[in-house]
């Protein structure tokens, strides 16, 4: 899949009297992972909840699939799934529970087979096979207050792919994160770049990047600093930290 | 599926695991009752209690006798107005001219003693007055040229009640429809900030305005069911306690249909306006306990409504006075407990300006809900 499933062109943000975006233009697509690097207070989160409608853009323009996040931001949100760092769900409900609500609130229960391309319209068969896929049957019935990090950030993936959205964005996502769960996430990355989805992965840790990401986009200070394939950005240094670090400081 | 029934189901099955805000409506149902029954207890007391007279000199004949009628007890003591300081309740030494009679005003139970004494005394007064005028052949009547027969239109026992629940009720009322919900209003709104849930919440393509509703509607419910189960704790409550005797049966206060009607209607409304309020307060805080710093002044400010109706019982308002929400509700719900009617205009005006209120509320709610900075501060 070459078609740009995410199109941002000259993005530009200010939050108060910062100017966090100053120009941002890349392009993500179906069945890859695309990486989003760069230092910390680069712009990348903000990147991503502009693209992600949570935040409206000052110029520029962002699509997702077609949709303008100006225009039809309830579209956008519907093709979008997002995991971050900070795993945020509801302690008094269950893993299930947790799931479903999202599913639910994504309109997962309205969609029928014929309608929306054989899209699956029962909440509970969809959660299901949710959680059978990220392996979370043993804790789904069990208070959220009483998980792990680990489960917890399971539950926090489970609801953000429980309506199937074409574009999945990781921000930060194993930062919190043991060994062991760290690497859970990033096969499920890879799985979800083998179904033909837009895996979008926002990090600072660049060997993660290295070995995941097909394309990469560098940021700092809210320029794009290089934009392209992995072997390409990497070039003549040995390795992405060295590209980076020299890109960055030549910024 | 609606957005705003999936928002108040899920808001209403946390608010039920909640332990705060189910100890919040079950401590309401509870400690009304419980106050009541105190209240009762004491009034009863203070009716029933014989208070003492420290006495020294010789007493008229007669005068004994009315005193054990009245409740008041007789003990001789040496110095009768340094008694009346701290040993009984008021001294008097009785004279060859009369009476002296020495008291400290800082003592409610030296008032209520004086008042008895007084009566007292003014029956013994009466008594050898119309003794000596029979004895000179005149006929006692002519001291009351102009006698006077008393007929309540209602029964006094129950007026007295009716002056007791048009206070307290309101009170509960307004009470309980902000603090009811409180607890639910601050953990959906600051709350959700605080566990970083907001943030994909907002990512469901679920419309805002829709997922604020179903919030609102979540806390409101939660209101409504605590003013409702402290008031009608109360209720039972008072059934249970009496308030005097009226035709040989024991009276007890009850709440009219129409008065119940009311009140309910009134509750809904409450419930809105302040779970759009609170969680517009809960939206701007960071954290539960900030909200509950923000949320603080916001019962003072209601609280006092209630307040002008215990300390001006006989307010009695033009209609302009309807136009000021939660006073309004008070005023409405007063009269219909003490006159058991409604007028029709001060409900209309009344029920047109909570859902003003409501409205504006939302609509503030709203906007906190939906801006930026929500997140970015988050």
């Amino acid at each position: 899949m070459n078609e740009a499933a995410v199109r941002v062109d000259r993005l530009e943000k200010s939050l108060g009297s910062n100017k966090v975006l100053r120009g941002i233009s890349l392009e993500a697509r179906g069945g890859e992972i695309f990486g989003l690097l760069g230092p910390n207070g680069a712009g990348k989160t903000t990147t991503l909840r502009v693209i992600c409608t949570l935040l409206a853009p000052d110029a520029g323009s962002v699509e997702v699939l077609g949709f303008d996040t100006r225009v039809a931001p309830e579209e956008v949100r519907r093709r979008v799934g997002v995991v971050t760092a900070e795993i945020g769900i509801y302690p008094r409900l269950s893993a299930r529970e947790n799931i479903a609500y999202f599913a639910e609130l994504s309109g997962v229960r309205r969609a029928r087979a014929g309608r929306t391309g054989g899209l699956d319209g029962d909440i509970n068969r969809r959660v299901d096979r949710v959680l059978e896929r990220l392996d979370m049957g043993s804790f789904a019935r069990q208070r959220a207050e009483s998980l792990s990090s680990g489960q917890k950030q399971k539950v926090a993936i489970a609801r953000a792919i429980v309506h199937d959205p074409p574009v999945l964005m990781f921000d930060e996502p194993t930062s919190n994160l043991d060994v062991l769960a760290s690497r859970e996430i990033r096969e499920f990355m890879v799985e979800s770049k083998s179904r033909g989805k837009c895996v979008i992965f926002s990090t600072h840790v660049l060997h993660d990047a290295e070995r995941l990401c097909d394309r990469v986009t560098i940021i700092h200070e809210g320029r794009v600093v290089v934009s392209g394939p992995m072997a390409e950005v990497r070039g003549k240094f040995q390795d992405l930290e060295d590209a980076f670090l020299s890109l960055v400081a030549a910024s | 599926m609606s957005a705003v029934w999936i928002v108040f189901r899920k808001e209403l099955r946390e608010i039920l695991r909640d332990r705060r805000t189910l100890i919040a409506i079950g401590l309401a149902a509870v400690a009304t009752p419980t106050v009541l029954f105190v209240i009762a207890q004491v009034s009863t007391r203070t009716v029933a209690q014989a208070y003492t007279i420290g006495y020294s000199g010789d007493i008229p004949t007669g005068l004994g006798i009315l005193f054990d009628a009245t409740g008041l007890k007789l003990v001789h003591v040496d110095d009768p107005a340094a008694a009346a300081k701290q040993q009984v309740d008021i001294g008097i030494v009785f004279t060859a001219s009369g009476l002296d009679e020495y008291y400290d005003p800082t003592r409610q139970s030296a008032q209520i003693a004086d008042i008895r004494l007084q009566t007292v005394l003014g029956k013994y007064d009466e008594a050898k007055i119309a003794a000596a005028l029979r004895e000179k052949g005149v006929d006692p009547s002519v001291l009351n040229p102009l006698p006077v027969s008393v007929h309540p239109l209602s029964s006094p026992v129950q007026a007295a009640g009716n002056s007791f629940l048009s206070f307290f009720l309101p009170y509960i009322l307004i009470t309980m429809s902000l603090t009811g919900g409180l607890s639910a209003a601050l953990d959906t709104s600051a709350g959700e900030r605080e566990r970083k849930t907001l943030e994909s919440l907002l990512l469901t393509p679920a419309p805002r305005g829709h997922v604020l509703i179903g919030k609102i509607l979540a806390v409101s419910l939660t209101s409504l069911v605590a003013a409702v189960a402290a008031i009608g704790s109360m209720l039972v409550a008072l059934s249970q306690v009496t308030f005097g005797v009226s035709q040989g049966e024991p009276l007890h206060v009850t709440l009219s249909p129409v008065a119940a009607a009311v009140m309910i209607w009134l509750a809904v409304l409450l419930a809105l306006s302040f779970a759009s309020v609170t969680i517009a307060l809960g939206t701007l805080a960071r954290n539960f306990r900030q909200g509950q710093a923000y949320a603080t002044p916001l019962y003072f400010i209601t609280i006092f409504p209630a307040s002008i109706v215990l300390f001006i019982p006989d307010f009695n308002p033009s209609l302009a006075y309807y136009l000021i929400p939660i006073l309004n509700a008070v005023l409405v719900l007063r009269d219909a407990i003490v006159h058991n009617t409604v007028a029709l205009g001060s409900l209309a005006i009344t029920t047109l300006s909570l859902l003003v209120t409501g409205a504006v509320c939302f609509y503030a709610a709203l906007r906190l809900f939906t801006r930026e900075a929500l997140l970015v501060r988050s």
